[in-house]
């Protein structure tokens, strides 16, 4: 899977999630998911994807930043996930991931952004 | 069509070290007294599913209480608490499970807890073991640093979901996903307490240097982790463990840090066969 066509899937599962649909309005931030080979930056609307820049130049701007090595983002995406690879709290205590920028707005977004980061696991990486 | 549940709730006021506390416990069950201690920011809900066992409460008396400033338990009735930074010690959280046990007069309790009940189970194995049939300390370790974190409580954030988000994956995967929203729902209202009571967790309780002076003869320390926990790994508790004269330690497959409250059908396999082994042991 390309990162096109992976920000496509990814867009289209979650402004169809209807658990993170029923707490959406005020979701507004921007990410980015460094995997190595790929990268991407999420802008969130109210809850709803606004965008998916998925050819990041130096100075674009982002909240804050999960960088992980690309197997680990292909362990965050197997169905169930195994041990430390299930979520962004374990891979930061046990793995290679790092939280970067401003952890303020990831908690501020937290319930959201956790579901979201989860559709990983139905949705794949570009890695 | 109405149905009752045999569990009872009740209220139950003690001092300890000088806090007037109106305890809030439930409970369900007859024989052996097992008393149990939620999580950090928690409250006793978390062990609903023991609670209505009716193959476990046959034997053994469940009481699951909600520590102070926790569910149903107020702060302190005799103290201006509001003027004070909460950080749980583990002095008082020792002196608070005893007084409790005394309240109720409890003959030779077994006690479990998870996470920080966990953890203050060590402490109880070690420093009262005159007043406990055993000790169950679940997703424990000798410490447990790292989690003593300002943003549990911080005013630009809602705590309430940083604290249930926070903790979301320190449940498995696998876990029913209902158990585990109920979780989370338990955790949003609990944030004011949580960062607290991981001042204890991850701060005050250091038993690295301690650990050999347990005496399992007196008080037997039965550990369960799950693999999903990656507070206190697998290999964190089975250290610990190891570090006790005739610890146990037993590893709990396809589940996380709150395995009653988040997959109570599979920890019960778990928790059956450390009161066997318990019972095996006190007999």
């Amino acid at each position: 899977m390309d990162i096109r066509e992976w920000a496509v899937r990814f867009s289209e599962a979650s402004d169809a999630d209807p658990a993170i649909g029923a707490m959406a309005r005020y979701f507004t931030c921007s990410y980015l998911f460094d995997m190595g080979e790929a990268k991407a930056i999420v802008e969130m609307v109210d809850g709803k994807i606004y965008r998916i820049n998925i050819s990041p130049a130096p100075m674009d701007p982002y909240d804050f930043a999960l960088r992980a090595s690309a197997a680990t983002w292909r362990e965050f995406a197997r169905p169930i996930p195994r041990p430390m690879f299930h979520g962004i709290w374990a891979a930061s205590f046990r793995k290679d991931l790092r939280i970067e920028g401003n952890t303020l707005a990831l908690m501020q977004n937290l319930r959201n952004f956790t579901l979201q980061f989860e559709l990983l696991r139905r949705v794949g990486v570009p890695v | 069509m109405a149905k009752h549940s045999p569990v009872i709730g009740r209220y139950v006021t003690f001092d300890v070290d000088g806090c007037e506390y109106k305890v809030f416990y439930l409970q369900n069950g007859q024989g052996v007294p097992l008393v149990c201690q939620h999580t950090a920011g928690c409250h006793n809900h978390q062990w609903r599913g023991l609670l209505e066992d009716e193959e476990i409460t046959k034997k053994y008396n469940v009481i699951a209480y909600d520590l102070a400033r926790h569910g149903k338990s107020d702060p302190p009735l005799n103290k201006d608490w509001w003027k004070e930074e909460y950080r749980l010690t583990a002095d008082h959280f020792v002196n608070f499970i005893v007084a409790f046990c005394d309240a109720l007069e409890l003959k030779d309790p077994i006690f479990m807890g998870s996470s920080f009940g966990g953890n203050v189970a060590l402490q109880l194995a070690l420093r009262k073991s005159d007043r406990f049939r055993a000790v169950i300390p679940v997703e424990a370790a000798a410490n447990a640093p790292g989690f003593f974190l300002d943003v549990w409580r911080h005013p630009h954030a809602n705590a309430a979901q940083v604290c249930a988000s926070g903790v979301w994956d320190l449940m498995a995967p696998q876990s029913p996903e209902r158990d585990r929203w109920l979780t989370w729902h338990y955790y949003t209202q609990g944030s004011e307490a949580f960062r607290g009571d991981l001042y204890f967790y991850s701060v005050d309780h250091d038993m690295r240097d301690s650990l050999s002076k347990i005496d399992t003869r007196r008080c037997p320390v039965v550990m369960m982790t799950g693999t999903y926990d990656y507070l206190t790994p697998p290999e964190a508790t089975e250290k610990t463990a190891s570090g006790i004269p005739g610890g146990i330690y037993i590893e709990m497959e396809d589940i996380g840090h709150f395995p009653m409250s988040e997959n109570y059908p599979v920890f019960r396999v778990y928790l059956k066969e450390a009161l066997r082994i318990i019972a095996e042991k006190t007999a």
